[in-house]
């Protein structure tokens, strides 16, 4: 069975302006989870968004599992009704196996981003 | 291999049995297209197989069906993979890949569209299309679910017509299609006779004038003769081995109807029009619901007079041809009776019979969500129960000494699965003040309150803690199994009001442990927190190293301390506390402990003794609202329902029981008991338990009043109970806030 890991990571409710022009740490990645909210794979200080009444709070709440590009795929065919993206990279979000799944896609895997509550559930399916 | 239409094909089952088995088919026209009940089989423990649909393959275990209608034996199909589902998205999807569907096929392709081909006859038998568009088609791999962006194309062809005559359950009657298709396969047919269209390629009798029946020959399952009737009335008997049968098409259209309104459009023979054959006088209609003539006149008869309606009477085109052989029969039938030609029965998913894997394909059951303490639950021997909508632990073996714990020294509860949102923004509190039915402008940072949600009728949807950070910041509590609605219904009023607020929902976020009892103060001193918070304060604070917030609660009785940290750090901070407090006796509580502890201090919980229509002022909480508040959501109707005469009120309960441990089986009354006033129903038991501390057996629950007044006396369960203020434990509070 695959090992769903917690994810550190930092998730940021800000105006939508505020994460436009925010900058993320080199290597880090950054899931656009709503117009106001992200998910960003690093910690990061709360200085990095201009507004003041952002809430920019540490983030083990999620777990992820990096998956080789084909399996991922054949995965996907299997447990995901909705069309996925073409492009790479590419991000989204929507229900997989009947769990709410993230999704980035990179050049040659891909990472599964789901709640840790569900981290386990993921494992299963993904046998 | 077999040639047949120009194309070669594996040999079907079908073929397989008739030619080199030497099997007995039937009976019944063969048809060889999917069409009919008559070559059903049971194969590999699988009921219902079209054997002319799927490729032989050696060591298959086959049994065929009986005619007529009679069940299969039920089999079982032993341990089996489960069926998976394959999504493809696509622009076009041709389904039928007859010559029609492969010049579909080739033009879209030509223009450069992303086009998938189902077809039957390749072993992708589409079952259904839905709305989305999706067509589903079952395979020999699994289902696969097909969503075309652009149009879906029907090129289902043609059905042949079953002749509905007296002996069309003999064997060797096939039709035309069939008989061309099983001669080129090498299927001997014998002496063959054709009624209507004769067969490519097959020589054959041409039988003239009306089909009158089919007779046996010296083996009663099997035909020996077809009778045909000339216009004059003379009849003939034609002597043979085979009939092939061509009396018509009839477009295989219900794919066609199912899509309407979607963008879908049908090719070749699927938009012939249906030829209606002559009204049949005798014999079976519906092969598989052994319908005959003589069931359609009594049915219509009786008023059954639209195909509809025949089709419920007599369950015609219930089976699993779903009316492709009797559909033009009993259309034919009806018009003869002076009817005007009826549409065919309206056509619906699934067109074809699915086993219980291939439905669940793809299906998975909701996700029960775990605490990043489940394992260590586990570990400790807890009993795991799916409550509020996560998996907790019920309790860890010895409820008595849980409850102890907390009642006399210190416990700890993993309570993470508490709804938690922060709210931040210059709209926070006017956000928070249109929500709640009490003020929160007077809440202090570092102050805590514990409020309800209502609804805009006044009724309670949830309850939990509003804690103030900052004058721009709070942070919510929802409970468990009502967090995600509470969100939502932040969320929505947060839009609907324009709010100038940020909002992040962090119950997956944060784990939170509880740490109560008498002795709970000492034990945080141990893990480095010299100066806890106050009673409904809270602060920031490292405890055993864990950066936590604490919020100074009680819904034990006892001093509550709930520590609310990042999940990652769950397992550490549970670990130290069992660790620093194990000479002060600590053991982790369940919820079973729980709701004894809290139903002693008389908390409610929501959903469980509320109701869909439990206002405060019947909850008995009516210090919970403020009505000197211009605006909140529910005002207008606590007001108005404020006039109204009080007509039922939840109230605490006490009995004397004779139990002296939570072990023995209770004669405590359970959940749901009814409560009578004399004679009369007056209420419901909603929570129960027997209170080791008080000795007693107490209770909450739905009281009617009568002539204005709480009865004081009831029977609940046979026996008298007390109506008694809650809380029934420490009803001064003295406890909880130390």
């Amino acid at each position: 069975m695959r090992v769903v890991e917690r994810l550190n990571a930092a998730r940021i409710v800000a105006i939508p302006a505020a994460i436009d022009a925010a900058t993320w740490p080199t290597g880090a990645l950054a899931f656009r989870l709503a117009p106001d909210e992200v998910l960003v794979t690093a910690s990061t200080p709360a200085g990095v968004i201009d507004d003041a009444h952002a809430i920019v709070e540490r983030e083990t709440g999620f777990s992820a599992v990096w998956v080789d590009s084909a399996q991922a795929i054949d995965f996907l065919e299997r447990e995901c009704d909705w069309e996925l993206p073409r492009e790479r990279p590419a991000f989204a979000q929507g229900m997989v196996a009947g769990l709410p799944l993230k999704l980035w896609f990179g050049q040659d895997r891909v990472l599964m981003v789901v709640a840790s509550p569900c981290a386990a559930d993921l494992a299963e399916r993904l046998r | 291999m077999a040639e047949f239409g120009g194309q070669m094909a594996a040999d079907s089952l079908l073929t397989h049995l008739l030619r080199d088995a030497g099997v007995a088919i039937g009976g019944g026209c063969l048809c060889l297209a999917g069409d009919c009940p008559h070559c059903l089989a049971t194969v590999d423990g699988v009921s219902y197989v079209r054997t002319c649909q799927v490729t032989f393959r050696e060591g298959a275990a086959v049994t065929l069906h009986a005619a007529n209608g009679q069940l299969p034996p039920l089999e079982s199909p032993g341990e089996r993979p489960p069926v998976t589902a394959r999504t493809t998205h696509c622009d076009i999807v041709v389904i039928g890949q007859g010559p029609a569907g492969r010049v579909a096929a080739t033009d879209a392709r030509s223009v450069g569209a992303h086009v998938v081909t189902l077809d039957a006859r390749e072993g992708q038998d589409v079952i259904g299309v839905y709305p989305g568009p999706l067509v589903v088609a079952r395979t020999e791999d699994g289902m696969r679910h097909v969503y075309p962006r652009g149009e879906i194309v029907v090129a289902t062809g043609a059905s042949e017509i079953q002749p509905a005559v007296p002996g069309n359950h003999l064997r060797g009657l096939v039709t035309a299609r069939a008989a061309a298709e099983l001669a080129a396969s090498g299927v001997p047919l014998g002496q063959v006779v054709a009624v209507g269209t004769p067969p490519d390629g097959i020589v054959c009798e041409l039988a003239s004038g009306t089909l009158v029946r089919f007779e046996p020959s010296s083996d009663p399952t099997r035909v020996g003769a077809v009778v045909m009737r000339d216009p004059g009335g003379v009849e003939t008997r034609l002597a043979c081995d085979t009939v092939s049968l061509g009396l018509g098409l009839t477009p295989r259209d219900a794919l066609l109807r199912m899509a309407r309104g979607m963008n879908v459009r049908g090719v070749g023979d699927v938009l012939l029009p249906a030829h209606v054959p002559p009204c049949p006088v005798e014999g079976t209609v519906c092969p598989c619901a052994g319908v005959t003539v003589a069931d359609l006149a009594s049915v219509h008869a009786r008023g059954f007079h639209e195909l509809e309606l025949v089709k419920r009477a007599t369950l015609a085109g219930t089976g699993p041809c779903q009316g492709a052989g009797c559909v033009p029969h009993i259309r034919a039938f009806l018009a003869a009776q002076g009817a005007a030609l009826q549409p065919p029965f309206t056509a619906r998913p699934v067109t074809r019979q699915l086993t219980i894997g291939e439905v669940a394909a793809g299906a998975h059951h909701a996700v029960t969500p775990r605490t990043a303490l489940h394992e260590e639950h586990v570990g400790l021997g807890a009993i795991m129960e799916r409550l509020g909508g996560w998996w907790r632990p019920w309790h860890y073996g010895d409820v008595d000494a849980e409850y102890s714990a907390v009642r006399t020294g210190v416990s700890i509860c993993d309570v993470s699965t508490l709804g938690k949102m922060q709210v931040s923004g210059p709209g926070a509190l006017a956000l928070l003040e249109h929500l709640y039915p009490v003020p929160i402008s007077t809440l202090a940072p570092g102050r805590a309150r514990y409020v309800f949600l209502l609804d805009e009728r006044g009724y309670v949807i949830d309850d939990g803690m509003v804690a103030r950070e900052s004058d721009t910041r709070f942070n919510l509590t929802f409970t468990s199994g009502g967090a995600t609605f509470a969100e939502m219904w932040v969320r929505d009023w947060a839009e609907s009001l324009g709010a100038d607020v940020r909002l992040m929902n962090q119950t997956f976020s944060l784990g939170a442990i509880n740490v109560t009892g008498p002795r709970a103060a000492e034990l945080l001193a141990r893990a480095g927190v010299g100066a806890p918070p106050a009673f409904l304060h809270h602060g920031q604070a490292d405890v055993a190293g864990v950066p936590c917030r604490i919020y100074r609660l009680s819904f034990t009785g006892e001093v509550s301390f709930e520590l609310h940290h990042a999940a990652a750090d769950s397992v550490r901070l549970w670990h130290a506390l069992l660790s620093l407090g194990q000479d002060l006796g600590i053991r982790p509580h369940g919820l079973k402990a729980l709701l004894k502890l809290r139903l002693e201090k008389g908390h409610l919980i929501v959903g469980q003794d509320t109701d869909f229509d439990s206002s405060l002022r019947r909850l008995g909480c009516e210090w919970a609202v403020r009505l000197d508040k211009p605006a909140f959501i529910g005002r207008q109707a606590v007001l108005r329902t404020n006039r109204l005469p009080l007509d039922r009120q939840l109230c605490g309960f006490e009995m004397d029981g004779e139990q002296t441990t939570s072990e023995v089986v209770c004669r405590t009354p359970a959940e749901g008991a009814t409560i009578w006033d004399g004679e009369d129903l007056a209420g419901v038991v909603t929570s129960t338990t027997w209170s080791p501390t008080l000795g007693k057996s107490i209770m909450l629950g739905w009281l009617r009043l009568k002539d204005g007044q709480l009865p004081t006396d009831v029977t609940i369960d046979g026996r008298t109970a007390r109506r008694v203020p809650t809380p029934f434990y420490d009803p001064e509070g003295r406890r909880a806030r130390g």
